[in-house]
């Protein structure tokens, strides 16, 4: 931190010419159920289908073997998922910035063993290759990450230019959080994270040359997102979103499982036997699928032992299929009542409703929709693939090598971003639906006398209390001189970034004292677990690994030296002797360490040097405050923006010296 | 100031006359002047958004993703102040707020014992026809309270076009608890929502 204060103020000059794109960017769906990959060629978004098979869908489902082989795709779930449910992971964006103690990981019927949690760990690890690995959804995904990259280096010739990748608009900070690291670990470089129906209006609007507001309604394998947008004149400005983050087309199938095995007088969470939960589930996903187009459809479902197998069938008509996943639909009416409400509009008022997500297929769904909005669907869109063709027209636009720089989204902050204060009481400093990137500063105060720290702990939600929000990050402020209750002036400043991802820093007003932090949800991964699962993984030698993290702590040596340089020529009058001996012999430290191939030594003299200018910077950002940054409290966002920016400047710089993105470069650890 | 690329003179909250680049945005300018716009209560929707459309077009990150940093750094700035001033003048309350905090005037903190004493009172009664169940009721209290909604954005209109400060920040400080009660009627529709689901009348006998 004090070293990014010292680059954040030093003076213009030295500009940092960000390295030339590379390759084409990628716009990635990952989807729970499958994911696609898209980009564009001659002007038109196409999805990129697979060498040797054709197919343009992957399934998402990983499959990890007892010799160390990872599979990944439809031989996975068609041929290994029967056979080693336990070791075959499907629909793991369910898991996605969830812990142990979750609903999606405490279900009676599922197919998969979970590793045991240690006491106080925030993340759920599925125990396969028969019981030897313990791996995290982000791992689990950045698999599927792995196979769409080398499709497109592949189908594209070459290096990629960066990644685009959707999540759901109903996604938390810490959901996406989740799916960032994933795409770090598989070595892209993410580039923006949109909103699946944003992605969706994109690739519709521009398709269609749409103008007007309308709905887009996704329903996916697991997700439920609504979103308002308004299209005009190439801005897709969304007005409002809502959803649930656990409700798909997955909720369905169990629901139709449910049925066929108490219907086979089988408990039915399948007696916690996991090849039969599998069954049950993709028994339950076909005979949906086939009462889609049929009347009446049989469910065949192997039951018994491996001594004596018995096939069962279970005859459904569409009608009973229907009553049974009705309840898990009429889920999708509040969220989108709410949005529609947030959007300060009645439902007539639209020019279209959009459908997007492989479960808006079947006649139900789409019956009631109509119902809901009181008009029929479009229904000129193959709800399939408009999220990855809507995400590879951002990355192009990202890219900077795109014709359509007429085109604008304009998206929001999907859940209320807030602190808690007295009482378990969540004060709101971002509302839902503000159009990002957005900022807010609030002033807190002590309650006690004598209070020398503050606990802050940030949450996400819309309800009053904090035990029924999310909790996104708890962090503290210390060293507040003693003083009497009321008196110390706690001001905290939240910065929602252009990814929807929060910021927080806190700054004590009568002493100057700082802090901040990206939120970075503990189930996000740190730099080092990211390190070591690339040093890790199978992708990657174990040589280039290090030899791209050498040359991005080299790159990074550099840099912090040459601002401390600028810094210590710009202000001499605010360096004492002590600063500049402590400051010289770090200094030489790091130029010496920095010739050799040793990159955690690097990193470690970049943080002594860190240490040793501490005071110093602390100083310049004082003077810099004081001669004139401090206005009213825009004026204080804009500071930490500032701050943030800087950070964030320095990652998107550092994953262009590789392909990969090995830390995320804040040179405070 | 300085402008950061071309070391030229220029001004903050714009592009630098002399090479074009983008500022950092001005903090000592008021949200009407971010859009351009006179420092008025009846704004003209229409325009103003197709002016926030059109700043945005200009100022957003994703149109200086691959810029330089410090270009990108005052894109986020002046994308968070455009956001901001938005969100605040498009909101009639909120504009007017803002009006009357640009005048100098701040709503005090003590409410007036009457009104709090009659908001307390119909928050009691809206209490209790929610747990009697009794929708019919919430619904004849919510439509008293849009229409005293209504006189009251009314007389801030007037107030504020005549000049009457001290009128506005008194139907404002009545307006936040008018608003406070209207949330708790939108609770009350959203769960009266989804006691009954719309699928029951959508599957028909």
């Amino acid at each position: 931190m004090p070293v990014e204060a010292l680059f954040e103020i030093s003076e213009p000059g030295q500009s940092r010419v960000k390295e030339a794109c590379k390759g084409r960017a990628i716009g990635i769906d990952l989807g729970t159920t499958n994911s696609l990959v898209a980009a564009v060629q001659a002007g038109q978004p196409v999805c990129l289908r697979d060498a040797g098979t054709g197919d343009a869908i992957l399934p998402s489902v990983v499959h990890y073997g007892g010799d160390g082989t990872v599979v990944v795709g439809a031989d996975a779930r068609d041929r290994l998922a029967p056979l080693d449910p336990h070791d075959t992971i499907a629909s793991v964006k369910r898991f996605m910035g969830r812990g142990p103690g979750d609903a999606e990981a405490t279900r009676r019927l599922t197919p998969y063993r979970f590793a045991p949690a240690a006491a106080g760990d925030p993340v759920v690890r599925f125990a396969v290759a028969g019981g030897a690995r313990a791996v995290t959804p982000i791992e689990v995904s950045s698999e599927i990450l792995k196979v769409l990259r080398a499709r497109a280096e592949q189908e594209l010739g070459g290096e990629l230019g960066g990644a685009v990748i959707t999540v759901p608009a109903y996604f938390d900070d810490g959901q996406r959080q989740a799916t960032r690291d994933a795409g770090r670990l598989a070595g892209l470089e993410v580039l923006r994270l949109i909103n699946e129906p944003t992605a969706a209006a994109l690739a519709y609007g521009l398709d269609k040359g749409a103008e007007g507001t309308f709905a887009v309604f996704d329903l996916g394998g697991g997700t439920f997102d609504v979103s308002i947008l308004k299209l005009e004149g190439g801005v897709f400005e969304v007005k409002s979103t809502g959803g649930d983050s656990a409700l798909g087309g997955d909720d369905f199938d169990r629901a139709i499982a449910h049925h066929l095995l108490q219907k086979l007088g089988l408990p039915d969470d399948a007696g916690g036997d996991a090849r039969l939960a599998r069954r049950a589930l993709d028994a339950a996903r076909a005979v949906k699928e086939a009462l889609t187009t049929a009347e009446r459809a049989d469910a065949t479902l192997v039951t018994g032992t491996n001594g004596s197998p018995h096939t069962s069938t279970v005859t459904l008509t569409r009608a009973e299929m229907e009553a049974l996943v009705q309840p898990v639909l009429d889920r999708c009416a509040t969220p989108v009542r709410r949005a529609l409400k947030d959007a300060g509009l009645e439902a007539a008022a639209l020019s279209g409703v959009i459908l997007v997500g492989g479960a808006t297929r079947m006649p139900l769904v789409q019956r009631f929709v109509g119902g809901l909005f009181g008009r029929a669907p479009l229904a000129d869109i193959d709800p399939d693939q408009v999220v990855a063709l809507g995400a590879a027209v951002q990355a192009d636009i990202l890219a900077g090598d795109g014709v359509r720089d007429d085109v604008l989204l304009l998206d929001v902050v999907p859940l209320s971003l807030g602190l808690e204060t007295m009482g378990g009481v969540v004060e709101k400093l971002v509302p839902r639906n503000s159009t990002i990137p957005c900022g807010a500063t609030q002033t807190f105060t002590t309650y006690a006398d004598k209070q020398t720290g503050f606990d802050l702990h940030v949450v996400q939600g819309e309800r009053e209390m904090v035990a029924e929000c999310r909790s996104l990050a708890r962090f503290k402020l210390t060293g507040v001189p003693p003083m009497p209750a009321g008196m110390a002036r706690l001001e905290v400043t939240f910065l929602v970034d252009a990814d929807g991802l929060l910021h927080v820093s806190a700054r004590e007003d009568t002493t100057g004292k700082e802090t901040s932090i990206q939120v970075k949800p503990s189930y996000g991964l740190t730099d080092e677990e990211v390190e070591r699962m690339l040093l890790d993984s199978f992708a990657h030698a174990e040589d280039d690994v290090k030899a791209r993290l050498l040359t991005e702590q080299r790159v990074e040596a550099e840099r912090i030296a040459s601002a401390a340089r600028a810094a210590m020529a710009d202000s001499p009058e605010l360096l004492t002797d002590a600063d500049k001996s402590a400051i010289a012999a770090a200094m030489a430290k790091l130029d010496q360490v920095k010739v050799g191939t040793d990159h955690g030594a690097i990193r470690a003299a970049i943080a002594e040097l860190d240490v040793a200018s501490k005071d110093f910077a602390g100083r310049r950002m004082n003077r810099a405050l004081e001669s004139g940054l401090r206005g009213r409290g825009l004026a204080e966002v804009e500071a930490k923006v500032s701050e943030t920016e800087s950070k964030q400047d320095l990652e998107t710089r550092m994953s262009g010296a590789g392909h990969g993105h090995p830390h995320s470069g804040h040179t405070h650890r | 100031m300085i402008c950061w690329s071309c070391e030229r003179a220029t001004s903050a909250g714009g592009e630098c006359a002399a090479c074009g680049a983008i500022q950092p945005p001005d903090a000592k300018a008021d949200y009407f002047a971010v859009f351009g716009v006179a420092r008025r209560y009846d704004v003209d929707f229409a325009d103003l958004e197709a002016r926030y459309r059109e700043q945005s077009r200009k100022l957003h990150p994703d149109r200086f993703a691959k810029a330089d940093p410090r270009a990108r750094r005052a894109s986020l700035q002046r994308s968070v102040q455009l956001n901001e001033a938005w969100r605040t003048l498009k909101d009639p309350f909120k504009r007017a707020e803002y009006l009357l905090s640009l005048s100098g005037v701040t709503l005090a903190k003590e409410v007036p014992p009457a009104l709090l004493m009659e908001t307390l009172e119909l928050r009691e009664e809206l209490a209790e026809a929610r747990a009697a169940g009794d929708d019919g009721r919430v619904q004849t209290m919510a439509r008293a309270m849009r229409t005293r909604v209504e006189a009251a954005m009314q007389a801030v209109a007037s107030g504020l076009v005549s000049g009457d400060l001290p009128r506005v920040a008194g139907e404002l400080i009545a307006l936040r608890y008018y608003r406070r009660f209207m949330d708790e009627v939108a609770l009350h529709d959203d769960t009266v929502a989804e006691a009954a689901p719309p699928s029951a009348e959508m599957r028909g006998p």
